[in-house]
């Protein structure tokens, strides 16, 4: 049997569910070192990934942004490459317990529905949907794993004000840097998704003649936007406290994910 | 060579005892000197700390041990027959294991206290800068280290705080993450109060403000930590600018009401406030507590605090310990193979040379025969030459601790095998 490079999405794959397990099972041991294995092998599927991307981008001549599949991998591929630069800045291990489950998930819908390579539709060779969907990818890479560090704030409230340690205790920042890191992120993530937004608006006004169509993708999409616009309110006003801010991250959370699958096959 | 460990500690000797053998740092180097200049001594180290005082050395024979207790009497100052009693000896291994234990905290008064290792660090470093250190003594010290760093970052014995003030230094991490940069506003001049704003003090906290009924007392205590002194009727003005709130000043009503900590984390917008209550009756409103951004302890949650982090201490000094054994096991292998190395050189020598001779002596009786047959030979002659060996070198390998046992089993292996 013939090797084919497309193949190395398992390889990719496979090191994701590695690493995540093992990040996952370092919950019940206070070593540090599973930690750091953990993040060498999600690299090392972050290797394989990148260059199973450049291997759709060879054969299709186009970034891997036409279809669901394409998108869920490079989505995976970004929210990963974000958190990886965190880590390297800030050394804040706790939220790859959200972010490696997510990047593992979204690179598993390439896998199950099938090799994406697919020759890009002629209405949507265009700069501006290109950055819709650049900004749009980038923006929600930043606001999922703002999400991991709004539930990571909370956790770390509820246990300081129940004076009960949680399973994370040990692992997670203290509480001003979990706010931070989230402000910062939902805050950085808003604006570009914001961008990615506009120009998606700008590109289906010029492609369907003036009508902006609203479908579940469309709808799911400015929810999740609204619903980010909230959270970062309760940050601004200092209301960022208690279930409220939960409920709504939670929300916001669904709406994105529902606008990611709601993106139709090319 | 002999390695001897003679001391004592918290557990074998009282404080009055113990401080006679304290020795300060800057002294280590001329002591650990004197300790090397013991007849019969090859190396030599001296651990002095506030629990303990040890000294360890590696000798020819084990003579140099009653040396070597005169040597402890003469630093103490004392007879003797009154220090003998405290003292303990420990051999081979059993020092091995010991030093490991010490640096690692196991053998601490608190269970994984971080000072301990630092401590053994510097009287190795003492005891190297004196040229006091023999080949033996310098592996086990450098061992010793190794394994106290191992335990730290596998068990993480140690992280957590088993002191009341610690542990309110531990939860100020906990929300504020860096210290530095922060304000502290402390009430009153409680002793605990004073320990746990010491300990913020150390962690480099920009402001600490000290309000007591008394301002002289105030200002006292405000100059120990570079503060400033605010009056007591004032003390709602600075709640807004302080991130840690200290209250133990015996009031018997609450000081800090909870309309004022409301204001306070008003003008404060995102940034939380930590109060700590070290009084009783308690000065701080325990309605604070529901306030969102506030977060309140007294003084039973801290000593919750530190009670399950000792909990903690111990589970992890339990995988620590097993750590320890596994370590002097190798350690014990290493050093035991390494003292054989030179007789089972020889030994192997030995035979290759009977094997060598004995083929060739073989195969000219014989007479001609092919490469593939002579090559047969070789390795038939060379396996039984090994199996032959396998015992006695696993025996060399597994020698016991003590040098004179070790040095008979190898006196029994040469006549044997007729090595000179």
């Amino acid at each position: 049997m013939m090797f084919d490079a497309a193949d190395t999405l398992y390889l990719a794959l496979a090191l994701y569910a590695l690493g995540t397990l093992i990040a996952l099972g370092s919950l019940f041991t206070t070593d540090r070192r599973p930690q750091h294995a953990a993040l060498i092998v999600m690299i090392g599927g972050f290797a394989v990934h990148t260059f199973w991307i450049g291997v759709i981008c060879t054969r299709t001549g186009h970034p891997p942004l036409t279809n669901l599949p394409e998108l869920a991998a490079f989505l995976s591929w970004t929210i990963f490459a974000v958190e990886l630069g965190l880590y390297l800045r800030y050394r804040v291990y706790a939220a790859a317990f959200f972010v490696y489950p997510l990047v593992l998930l979204l690179l598993t819908v390439p896998a199950v529905l099938g090799e994406p390579f697919t020759h890009m539709d002629p209405s949507l060779r265009s700069g501006l949907f290109t950055a819709h969907i650049l900004f749009a990818t980038l923006g929600i890479a930043g606001l999922l794993i703002g999400l991991a560090f709004t539930t990571l704030a909370f956790m770390q409230d509820r246990a300081l004000r129940s004076k009960k340690r949680g399973a994370l205790w040990q692992w997670i920042p203290s509480l001003d840097v979990c706010r931070s890191l989230s402000y910062r992120l939902l805050a950085t993530g808003f604006s570009v998704y914001t961008l990615g937004l506009i120009a998606g608006a700008m590109w289906s006004y010029r492609t369907t003649a003036g009508i902006i169509a609203l479908h579940m993708k469309e709808m799911s999409a400015v929810i999740a936007w609204v619903l980010f616009a909230a959270l970062l309110q309760t940050f601004i006003s200092g209301a960022f406290r208690g279930k409220r801010t939960l409920y709504i991250s939670g929300a916001a959370f669904v709406a994105i994910i529902v606008a990611i699958l709601g993106i139709a096959h090319a | 060579m002999a390695l001897t460990l003679i001391g004592l500690n918290h557990r074998t000797a009282p404080v009055d005892v113990r401080e006679r053998l304290n020795v300060p740092e800057s002294k280590i180097g001329e002591s650990v000197r004197s300790l090397r200049g013991i007849d019969g001594v090859e190396g030599a180290a001296f651990l002095s700390t506030c629990n303990r005082a040890e000294a360890v050395v590696s000798s020819r024979t084990e003579d140099v041990i009653e040396h070597v207790v005169d040597w402890l009497a003469l630093q103490a100052g004392t007879e003797r027959a009154s220090l003998e009693k405290h003292l303990y000896i420990l051999r081979y291994a059993d020092v091995v294991k010991h030093l490991f234990r010490v640096a690692s905290g196991l053998d601490s008064m608190i269970v994984g206290e971080p000072q301990i290792g630092g401590q053994v660090r510097s009287a190795f470093h003492a005891a190297r800068n004196a040229e006091a250190l023999d080949p033996l003594l310098q592996q086990v010290f450098e061992q010793t280290l190794r394994v106290a760093k191992r335990v730290r970052t596998e068990t993480a014995l140690g992280e957590h705080a088993v002191s009341v003030p610690y542990a309110g230094v531990e939860l100020a991490r906990k929300i504020f993450g860096d210290l530095r940069g922060l304000q502290v506003l402390l009430l009153g001049a409680g002793e605990m109060s004073e320990l746990t704003a010491e300990h913020l003090h150390q962690q480099n906290v920009k402001q600490v403000f000290v309000a007591n009924r008394s301002f002289e007392r105030a200002q006292e205590l405000a100059a120990r930590y570079s503060g400033t002194a605010v009056h007591f009727d004032r003390i709602d003005e600075h709640l807004a600018s302080c991130d840690i709130v200290i209250a133990s000043t015996g009031a018997p009503h609450h000081v800090v009401k909870v309309e004022a900590v409301q204001r306070a984390l008003e003008a404060r917008r995102r940034r939380h406030l930590f109060l700590i209550d070290l009084s009783v009756p308690r000065n701080i409103d325990p309605e604070v507590a529901k306030l969102d951004g506030a977060f309140l302890y007294n003084v039973d949650d801290l000593q919750s605090v530190a009670d399950s982090n000792m909990e903690v201490r111990h589970e992890k000094a339990r995988e620590a310990e097993q750590i320890v054994t596994r370590e002097v096991d190798l350690f014990r292998q290493r050093v035991v193979a390494q003292d054989a190395v030179p007789t089972i050189l020889e030994l192997q020598q030995r035979l290759e040379e009977l094997r060598a001779s004995e083929l060739e002596k073989c195969l000219r009786k014989v007479g001609p025969i092919t490469p593939e047959q002579r090559a047969a030979i070789e390795l038939l002659t060379t396996q039984m030459v090994n199996k032959i060996l396998h015992y006695p070198i696993l025996q060399l390998k597994q020698a016991p601790d003590e040098p004179a046992e070790r040095e008979s089993l190898r006196q029994t292996i040469r006549k044997i095998f007729g090595l000179r």
